[in-house]
C-alpha cells in the first residue's frame, strides 16, 4: 500500500517537475517586429521605420525565473515608409540600405543574443545582451514593458509575447553618416510573439 | 565642407610645399585622407569593403612613390600595375559578392576587375608622364565617381569621390597658375585613379550604381587623353581636358540618375 502511495505521489508531482523545466518558445515572424525611431535635422521630428523580417527563439523557466533570446534581425528589410523613389534619384529606405547606415550588402542581418534576463516578480523585467550590427558587438539592455503567457485564442497553442525598449548609439557600431543632422541615439521598440515548441 | 572645402585645401597646400621634390601628387590622396578622417575616422575594425578602399588609398601613393624613384616606367610595368589592382578590386569586394546570385557574382566581380584595371593601366601608360592630363582626368574622374556615388544613394561614397576631385583639381590649379606642367607619375596617377575606380564599384556593389555606369566612368581617363591644340597654354589645356572628362562623367551621372 505504501508502494503504490508512494508512485502516485510521483506521478502526481511529474508535471510540476516538468513545467519548471525552461520551455522553448519560436518567435512568430508575423506578428513579430523590430521598430526604431531616430531624431531628424537635429530632433526636428522623430523618424520611425522597423525591419519587416524577424526570426529567432527564446526559452523561459517560470520557476528557476532564467530565460534567453536569440534574435535575429534582417537589415535587408529595413522600411521608413519611403520605398518610391519618385523623382529623386533614390529613395529613403534605398539610402539606408548603402553603407552610409545599414550595409546591408555586407551585413544582411543584425543579432541580439542574450547574456542573463532579470525577473521582476514572476515576470521577466529586462533582457542584458550582446547587439551585432555592422560586424560590432556592443553590450544592449532591453527594459520589457509587457509580458503576458497565455493559450492561443483560437488554435490554444501555449505561447508568450511582450514588448521591449532599447536604446543605442549608431556610432558606436561604426553607423557615423550624418550625424548630428540625423541623431546618433537609435531607439528600439521590439514586439515578440513566439509559440510553444 | 567635407567632401570639397577642406579637401581642396589641404590638396593645394601639399601640391605647394611638395611639387619641388616631385611629390605634388600626393595631393589627392592627401584630399582623400582629409575626407575620411571627417567622414568615417580612420577605423579599419571590422575591415569592411569601404575601409579596405581606405586601406589601400592609403597604400597606393606609397607604392607610386616607389616606381617613380625605383623603376624605369614600361608599359609591361603598366599591365602588371593594372592586373595587380584588378585583383585587388576582387579582393576588396569578393565576400560581398559571394553574398549575391551566381549571374551578379559574374557581372559584378568582372565589372569590378575590368574598370578598376582599366583606370589603373590607362592612367599609368597614358597620363603619368603628362600632369596635366593626368590632372584633368583625376579630377573628372573624382567628381563625376562622386556625384554618380550620390544618385546611387550613397553620401559617403559621393563625399569621396568629390574629395578626390578636389585633391586633383588643387594639383592641376597650381599647374595652371604657374603655367608649366608640374610631376604627376604614378605617385598622382595610381592614387588618383585606383580609389575613384574603387569608389565607384562600391557604389556599385554596395549601393544602386548600376554596372553600365561604372564602365563608362572608367572611360573618363580617356578623355584626358583627347587631342589639344599644340600651342595651348597650360590653363587651357587643364580647361579644355577637363571639360572632356566632364562630358564622360556627365554621361555616367545621366545614366546613374536614370536606372
Amino acid at each position: 500500500m505504501s508502494e503504490k502511495l508512494a508512485i502516485a505521489l510521483i506521478a502526481a508531482a511529474l508535471p510540476l517537475s516538468v513545467s519548471a523545466a525552461p520551455e522553448s518558445y519560436t518567435i512568430d515572424p508575423y506578428h513579430s517586429f523590430v521598430h526604431f525611431e531616430v531624431d531628424h535635422i537635429g530632433g526636428l521630428t522623430r523618424m520611425r521605420g522597423r525591419f519587416d523580417k524577424t526570426a529567432g527563439k527564446f526559452t523561459l523557466d517560470q520557476a528557476a525565473k532564467t530565460g534567453s533570446l536569440d534574435v535575429t534581425v534582417q537589415t535587408t528589410s529595413v522600411t521608413t515608409g519611403d520605398n518610391d523613389k519618385g523623382s529623386r534619384p533614390r529613395s529613403r529606405d534605398e539610402h539606408l540600405r548603402t553603407p552610409d547606415f545599414f550595409n546591408v550588402a555586407e551585413f544582411p542581418t543584425m543579432t541580439f543574443k542574450s547574456t542573463n534576463v532579470v525577473f521582476k516578480s514572476d515576470n521577466p523585467g529586462s533582457i542584458e545582451g550582446n547587439l551585432t550590427l555592422l560586424g560590432v558587438t556592443k553590450p544592449v539592455t532591453l527594459n520589457i514593458e509587457r509580458w503576458k503567457c497565455m493559450p492561443h485564442p483560437q488554435s490554444k497553442k501555449d505561447m508568450c509575447g511582450g514588448n521591449a525598449t532599447g536604446v543605442v548609439k549608431r556610432s558606436d557600431f561604426g553607423m557615423k553618416f550624418g550625424i548630428p543632422s540625423v541623431g546618433d541615439e537609435l531607439a528600439l521598440f521590439i514586439g515578440v510573439e513566439g509559440y510553444k515548441e | 565642407m567635407q567632401g570639397g572645402v577642406a579637401p581642396f585645401v589641404v590638396g593645394l597646400v601639399v601640391t605647394l610645399l611638395l611639387q619641388s621634390v616631385r611629390l605634388g601628387g600626393l595631393a589627392v590622396v592627401a584630399a582623400f585622407a582629409t575626407a575620411v578622417y571627417f567622414v568615417a575616422g580612420f577605423t579599419f575594425s571590422p575591415l569592411t569593403a569601404t575601409r579596405k578602399i581606405v586601406l589601400l588609398g592609403l597604400l597606393a601613393p606609397v607604392i607610386g612613390i616607389s616606381i617613380d624613384f625605383g623603376f624605369k616606367a614600361t608599359r609591361a610595368g603598366a599591365g602588371m600595375l593594372a592586373l595587380a589592382a584588378g585583383v585587388v578590386a576582387l579582393w576588396i569586394f569578393w565576400p560581398v559578392l559571394l553574398q549575391k546570385e551566381i549571374a551578379q557574382i559574374w557581372l559584378f566581380g568582372g565589372v569590378a576587375a575590368v574598370a578598376v584595371a582599366f583606370m589603373v593601366g590607362f592612367g599609368q601608360m597614358f597620363l603619368a608622364d603628362h600632369a596635366v592630363r593626368a590632372g584633368a582626368a583625376g579630377l573628372g574622374a573624382g567628381l563625376g565617381v562622386g556625384v554618380a556615388a550620390i544618385l546611387a544613394a550613397s553620401a559617403t561614397y559621393g563625399l569621396y569621390g568629390i574629395a578626390l576631385g578636389a585633391g586633383s583639381g588643387a594639383f592641376l590649379l597650381v599647374q595652371m597658375l604657374r603655367g608649366k606642367p608640374g610631376t604627376a607619375g604614378a605617385t598622382f596617377t595610381l592614387p588618383a585613379m585606383l580609389i575613384p575606380g574603387l569608389v565607384a564599384v562600391g557604389a556599385m556593389v554596395l549601393a544602386q550604381l548600376p554596372w553600365y555606369s561604372v564602365l563608362v566612368l572608367a572611360l573618363v581617363p580617356v578623355g584626358a587623353r583627347l587631342p589639344v591644340p599644340p600651342s595651348a597654354r597650360v590653363w587651357q589645356q587643364a580647361m579644355l581636358l577637363s571639360l572632356y572628362t566632364f562630358i564622360i562623367a556627365g554621361i555616367a551621372c545621366y545614366l546613374a540618375w536614370h536606372s
